[in-house]
Order: structure tokens, then sequence, then C-alpha cells
């Protein structure tokens, strides 16, 4: 009976309920520019993220809590304490460093394999479209092997952080996903 | 019960409120999903249960990657419980700390100062490696803070990077910043960096030069001294108190800026101040009727109002000061007069106090004194009347004049015809007022008429002293007593018992007296104390009276050692060797002072380094993979025939495994069924490495799994 009426005034007010979104990929990726750039819509000087930066954004009406993990390998393992109650996550991958291609790839399919992560929807940047020799989406998406994802919404999207560029377009198919699958 | 209006207010608040309420039990559980639900409402009061569960001293510690996931917010309150959290429970967590990093490095630059000063005081107390590691940024840059208050609290945050990582700090190379930080305009800064620099110089005195700092900061600390707080004046004055000032000039100056604090409320800025004042006077040559003498006695009379413990302190460190300036306190006699509600610690050293305090010119002070200790003598305590007793003695000594010992003696004698108890004291204070005066037959016969009273003397008294005290009247007035054989036949039958003062006087009294005695006595007490005491000097000295005896014309000899005359006693109060004096004078308003010990100088430092708490090593992440994979096997080994079936359940294993974890730590059988397992090993390595998304497992499963073989 609570949760009928509690999800009624969500309905009716957008409510204060907040809904975790989180920005994960190697170190060096752009996450944290992805952030701000979110959040304040400008390019902030980041440096390497020790820890999570953790902002609340109320975008198209819905609040987002948006966690940015650092990439570093140290700290990758700790991801999964994150991991609950995640609506979406934002798999950024930095398309100049072709090496790194198959780690990204690896920890993306290992983090997909989580039980806490199977109802939540993947949008992947492939970011610094700007730097030249970049991969484009496609290749990265080769890359990445999204193509074997199965029974999950997913999207790639070429994005610049610093020229901002790609972003909106990415958050707004996350949005509509969200806004399906949850209300 | 709360108005009506309040309780309609809360009402619609809580009728309002969407995000679900925690309930008061505080079960982890519910914590948790608190903890991390989508409603910021919810998540603070879980934060709120969680230190409120923390401060009643149950172990939330396995909540802590989830409180720290509300580290990063915009409200303060909130953020320092999960600061303060964190502080308590980061030990337990070494390796997650990491993950607060970046908030207390983002929060070092937060445009409010009190953000910035938590984050680095926090960071700084947090005693894990990995912390420690990226200090270095906001410490530097909280150190060149704009903000004092800020500032004041990074001076300290090295000390204790200090204390937890000696060598992290000399590398970093924040002790230049701190000793750049004494120029400060701020006072409270000032007085924070030589705090922080005491400490320092205490745990380690070979990184600075502690006092080459003060000497060359004293006219800082004198500006900031006026300007800073209570506790920040105390670090200061107690600096300058270790500042040796370079003529009578410079000291009087020193006298005369800090002399404005002995009207201080705080009693311990009154003490530091004393200790500066009176450590430079030396220099100073101050006459008695100097204007800071007046100061210093009101000061400390003004200290004499506080509560009794401070008050304990006080009398402890006048106790001090009186031995090195006598006169101080001559005309403040009445203070220190026994109050009847005075716990017995105070009125026991008020007593100390007045008898050293009187002026022994004074003959109208010393008899309000006498008038004063006799009322002392009919009071309940025990102690506090032996002490009183003992006090008389004193007082009639220091005073010196024969009336006046006659009346002490007769409070005495009054006093133990009135009461049974304290003939201990009595005994030790009549025998010392008997050798300041022995030539007063009248004062002889008086006491000892009285002692003559007692039977079995060696019964009555307890303490060693006394007795010891009481053999020797025998021996030095053997006249007064009656039946002075049967006096001595008690003590030397309980020689084995006696303790060694009394086991000396007793042989010393029956040598003396061996013509009025039966020889058998002196032959029993002979071979009593050579062969039956283990002190041996006892043994030595009857040996020596044997031999002198059994020489012939020994008599003689030992009439003429007994018969000397001992020196009259001119002071029975006890005084502090000058070395031991000009230490506890430096040492004032510090524990010293109230122990009479001054600090040992290779004492033991008191401040110990702490040790940090290290983050697991990858070995032992290894090794932990390791183990889950070897629970795995034993799992699917046991379930050999459903490998496949275990293999299409895939995705939900990790929660049977996880229930199934708990089933036990066995050792895979690897005897157990040969060949068959090594395929099992391979399939389950694959699905090991799918499930665990923990890096560093991952990495490793097939590495390990090749040495399990």
């Amino acid at each position: 009976m609570g949760n009928y009426f509690s999800s009624m005034f969500d309905k009716l007010w957008g409510s204060n309920k907040e809904i975790r979104i989180l920005i994960l990929g190697l170190d060096g990726a752009g996450k944290t520019t992805i952030l701000y750039r979110l959040q304040i819509g400008e390019v902030v000087t980041t440096k390497p993220t020790i820890g999570f930066n953790v902002e609340t954004l109320t975008y198209k009406n819905l609040k987002l809590n948006v966690w940015d993990l650092g990439g570093q390998t140290s700290i990758r393992p700790y991801w999964r304490c994150y991991y609950t109650d995640t609506a979406a996550v934002i798999f950024v991958v930095d398309s100049t460093d072709k090496d790194r291609m198959s780690t990204a790839s690896k920890e993306l399919h290992m983090m997909l394999q989580e039980e806490e992560l199977q109802d939540s929807a993947l949008l992947v940047f492939a970011n610094k479209q700007d730097q030249p020799g970049a991969l484009t989406a496609s290749e990265v998406s080769k890359e990445l092997n999204l193509v074997e994802l199965k029974e999950r919404s997913w999207s790639i999207v070429a994005s610049s952080a610093i020229k901002g560029e790609g972003i909106t377009e990415g958050l707004d198919w996350l949005i509509d996903v969200i806004k399906e699958e949850q209300l | 019960m709360p108005p009506l209006d309040k309780k309609i207010k809360k009402f619609l608040k809580d009728s309002v409120r969407i995000a679900p309420k925690i309930s008061s039990k505080g079960e982890l559980t519910e914590l948790r999903t608190g903890l991390v639900s989508p409603y910021p409402q919810t998540r603070k009061d879980a934060i709120k249960k969680t230190i409120q569960q923390m401060t009643v001293g149950k172990d939330v510690s396995s909540l802590f990657p989830d409180v720290l996931k509300n580290i990063a917010t915009n409200d303060v309150e909130q953020k320092k419980l999960v600061y303060l959290y964190v502080m308590n429970y980061a030990e337990t967590h070494p390796e997650l700390c990491i993950l607060a990093v970046n908030t207390f490095v983002t929060d070092s630059e937060d445009p409010n100062p009190l953000i910035r000063c938590m984050a680095v005081r926090t960071m700084s107390m947090i005693r894990v490696d990995k912390i420690l590691d990226y200090l270095e940024t906001p410490l530097r840059r909280t150190l060149q803070d704009d903000n004092p208050y800020v500032r004041k609290t990074a001076v300290i945050c090295v000390a204790k990077v200090f204390q937890l990582d000696k060598q992290l700090c000399l590398n970093l190379g924040v002790l230049t910043d701190l000793v750049s930080a004494l120029e400060d305009p701020n006072p409270v800064v000032v007085a924070n960096t030589i705090a922080s620099l005491t400490e320092i110089y205490a745990m380690d005195s070979t990184v600075i030069n502690l006092n080459d700092l003060i000497q060359s900061h004293v006219s800082k600390f004198l500006l900031a001294l006026n300007e800073c707080t209570e506790w920040a004046r105390i670090t200061i004055l107690t600096v300058l108190s270790k500042y040796s000032a370079k003529d009578s000039i410079e000291a009087q100056d020193i006298i005369d800026r800090v002399t404005a604090h002995l009207q201080h409320v705080n009693p311990a800025v009154v003490l530091a101040t004393v200790k500066v004042i009176i450590i430079n006077l030396d220099l100073t040559k101050p006459q008695i009727n100097d204007p800071v003498m007046k100061k210093l006695s009101s000061a400390m009379i003004s200290i004499m109002s506080t509560p009794p413990e401070i008050q304990f302190i006080a009398l402890k460190n006048i106790r001090i000061i009186l031995e090195k300036y006598p006169e101080l306190l001559t005309k403040e006699t009445r203070i220190f007069f026994v109050k009847f509600n005075d716990p017995l610690y105070v009125k026991l050293e008020k007593i100390e106090i007045l008898v050293r305090l009187v002026d022994a010119s004074n003959i109208k002070q010393c008899t309000i004194l006498l008038n004063e200790l006799k009322e002392y003598t009919r009071e309940f305590e025990p102690e506090f009347v032996s002490k009183a007793i003992q006090a008389l003695s004193q007082l009639a000594i220091k005073y010196s004049k024969e009336s006046f010992c006659n009346k002490v003696l007769d409070i005495l004698l009054e006093l133990l015809e009135r009461q049974d108890t304290f003939k201990d004291d009595c005994c030790i204070a009549i025998s010392n007022l008997l050798r300041h005066c022995p030539t007063s037959t009248q004062m002889v016969t008086q006491a000892c008429g009285l002692l003559n009273t007692w039977v079995e003397p060696e019964l009555i008294l307890n303490r060693d002293e006394a007795k010891c005290n009481y053999v020797w009247l025998l021996g030095q007035y053997p006249d007064k007593f009656s039946s002075l054989e049967e006096r001595i036949l008690g003590f030397v039958e309980n020689f084995r018992q006696e303790d060694p003062l009394t086991q000396t006087a007793v042989l010393a009294t029956i040598v003396r007296l061996h013509t009025r005695l039966p020889g058998t006595i002196l032959q029993t007490i002979l071979e009593l104390a050579t062969k039956e005491t283990i002190v041996i000097d006892i043994r030595d000295m009857a040996m020596m009276y044997w031999r002198c005896l059994s020489i012939p014309g020994g008599d003689e000899l030992v009439q003429q050692l007994c018969n000397t005359a001992p020196p009259a006693i001119d002071n029975i109060l006890d005084t502090f060797p000058p070395e031991i004096l000009k230490k506890l004078i430096q040492e004032l308003a510090t524990i010293s002072s109230i122990t009479f010990r001054p600090q040992a100088t290779n004492a033991k430092k008191y401040v110990r380094p702490e040790t940090v708490v290290k983050g697991k090593k990858l070995d032992e992440l290894k090794n932990i993979a390791k183990n889950e994979i070897v629970k795995n096997d034993e799992v699917l080994l046991d379930f050999g025939d459903d490998a496949t079936e275990e293999n299409n359940k895939n995705t939900t294993t990790l929660d049977d495994l996880d229930d199934l974890f708990n089933f036990g730590t066995v050792l895979p059988k690897e005897s157990n069924s040969g060949t068959n397992l090594e395929s099992d090993f391979n399939k389950l390595g694959i699905n090991g490495g799918r499930q665990d998304t923990n890096t560093t497992s991952t990495s490793t499963t097939t590495q390990d799994l090749m040495d399990l073989f």
C-alpha cells in the first residue's frame, strides 16, 4: 500500500528519488571530464581519480545521481561495491588507445556478467573523437564485441568530451531507455 | 509532551515525506539498504543511525563501503558524520580507504574553509598507508591556505603525519613549511605551529633545532601572546619558559609583557605565566617589595579559589616556588588555613605549605598557626591529624624558642591523654622536640613521665620510626623510666619481627645501657643481632660492639662511643637538593611539579610513533582469490556429474557459490578421483574467471590452478 502511494507520488511530482548511473572505463578515458561536462557543461582540468566523484544533476525532469569511478587497475576491483541499484552504466573508451581495447573489452564484459547489473542499460562513449587516429564508433563496437550482448539495451555513441560532441545525444538515448524501463 | 503546533508540524512533515524511514532498531541489513537508498533523506537518516550505533559501541564496520559512498556530498552535516565514521573504521578496511582519497583531495579545495580543514584533518588522522601516499597535495595546499583557520589545522597535521610516517614527512619537506609558519601573521597559527614543532621535537630531537627556533622567534611569540586563545597562550608561555633571556633588561621585558596574564581566568594560563616569570626573575634579582612579587603572590592566591583538584596542583607548585622564594607568600598565611570542606589531599598539602610559609621571626604569626594546628589535631581524619602533629613539631623547631617548644609539647601531651590513637606520631614529634632542646629538664621530665605510663610500648607503637624513637629515648633518659629492664626485654623478645630502624636502636640502646642491665640481655641481643638479622649494617654494628666489649678497657671505649651528645636538630622540613630544585623550577606546571621528580633527561619518548595500517598486498589478494577458487572447485568436485548443469546456470552461480562458501574451508581432496579432476578443473577455471569480476583473481586463476597441480 505504502509502496503504491509512494510510486504514485513519484509519478505526480517527479519525486526526489534519484536514479543511479555509473561512469566506468579504463584510466584516462575521460570519465571525469564527461561527468563535469554533464553537470556544469564545461571542460574542467582533471587529474587521475583516486576513488570516485559523484554529482547529482537534473536532466529532463529526472534526478540523476552520476558516479564516476576511478579507472586505475588498483581501483577497478572496487567497482563492484557500486553496482547495486544501478539504472545504467556509461562505459567510456579512449578511441585512440588501440593497444588497450582488449583490456577495455575484457573489463566491460566481465562487469556485465554481474548479476546486479543485469537490468541496467549500457551506453558506450567512443570518446576522444577530436584526436587524430581515433577509431570510429563502429570500429570500437567491433573491438569491444558489443554485438555479443543479448537481452540488454545498449548503444554506442561517438563523442568528444572536450568539444562536447555526442554527450547529450548519448544521454538522451539513455534517459529514454531508463524512462521506458523504470517508469 | 511537545506543544501541539510542533506535533502538527512534525505530522505534516512526515506525511509529505516519501523517502522511507529507518527504524530505530538499527539492524545492519536495514542500515545497508538505507545507505544506498535512492532517497537522499533516507541515506542521511541511515548515516545518523549508523553513527549512533557506532557511538554505543556496536561494530558497524561491515557497512564501510556503503557509508563511504556517501562521503561526497554538499551537506556539511552529512560529510562530517561520514568523516567521523571513516576516522573510526578506516583501519578495518584499509584497502577501501583509497576510494575516499578523491573526495578528500577535492574537499581540500572546497570553497568552505570548514570543509577544507576537515578534509586535511581527517586525512592525516587515518593511519592507512594508501591515504598517506596522497596526502602531499592537500597538506601543501592547506599549509598555504588563505584562511588562518585552515592553516592552524594544517600545521598540527604535520605533527600527526610525522608521528605516522617520519620518513614521508621528511621527504615531503613540510617541516620547512612548518618553520616558516612561525612567521605567520595570525597568532593562533603561530601558537599551533610551535605546539606542533614541540611535539615533533619530542618525537625526534634531531630533525629540528627547537631551541634555536625559540630563541629567534621570542618577539613573535610575545606579540602573538595577547591575541590568541587561552590554550594557545599556554603553549606560547610554555615555549617562552624554555627561552633563556640574554640579560636582565630582556628578562624584565619578558616579565612585563607576560605579567598581564597572571589575571587570566584559566588557572593553567596563570601557572604557565608564573613559571615564565619565576624563570626570568633569576636574572632581574628582584627585591621582596618588587611589584612583580606582589602580582605573583596575588595570582597564586587567586588560584586558591578554584576547585580542589586545581588547588592541589597549585599547592604542589607553590611548594616548589616557596623553596626558591620563601618570603613570597608570607603575608598570605590565612589563605592556606584548612577549610572544613577541603578534600583530604588538599588539607595535607595545605599543612605542608603553612609550615613552610610561616615567618619564623614573627611570634604573632607563629602563635596563630600554633593555635590553628592545635585545632587540626581535634579533627577526625587520621592522616590529617598525623600531618598536623608532624607540623606542630616542625613549627616548634622552626621557631626554635624553648618556651614555644614547651607549648607544643603541652599540646601533644594533652592530645595523648585525650586519645589513644596517634601515639606513633606523638612519640616521633616528642623525641624531635627533645632533640631540639636537649637541655630543658622540665620538658624531658614531662615527656618521659607520660611515656613511662605506657605498658608494653613495643605493642602500643606500630611504626618502625616511632618504636625507634621510643627506644632511643629509653637510652637517652634511662633514669626517667621505671622498670627499664622489663621495657627493654619486651623489645628484645620481638627483635626478630622488628624493622631495621628499631633493631638498630634496640642494639645501640642495650649496648649503651649494658652496665645497668643484666649481662644476659646484652649477650642475647648481640647473638640475635649477629645471627638472626638479615640487615648487614646491624650485623656489622653488633660485631663491632662485641669486639669493643671483649678487648681490655672496652667498657670505657663503648661508653665513649655511646655517650657523645647527638647534634641538636634545627630543621625537620624536607627540602629539595639545589640541583633538583633547579630542574623542578624549569618544570613548573608539568607533571613533575606534582610528583616532585624531574623528568629524566634520557626518559622514554612520551609520544610513540604510531604504526600505519597497510592495505592488503597483491600477494594477499591473490591468496584470497585462490582460496575462493579452491572452494569453487570443491563444490563442483562434489557435484561432478552436474558440472554441465552448473555451467548453464552460470549467471546465477555467484549467489549459490556465496552461500556454499560458508560450508567450510576444506582443501580439495586431491587424491580423490585422479584424472577426471583435471578436466573439471580446466572447465571451472574458465567459469571462475567469468564469474569473478575481481581483476586480480581473474589474471591469476589459471596460474593458481596450475599451481595446484
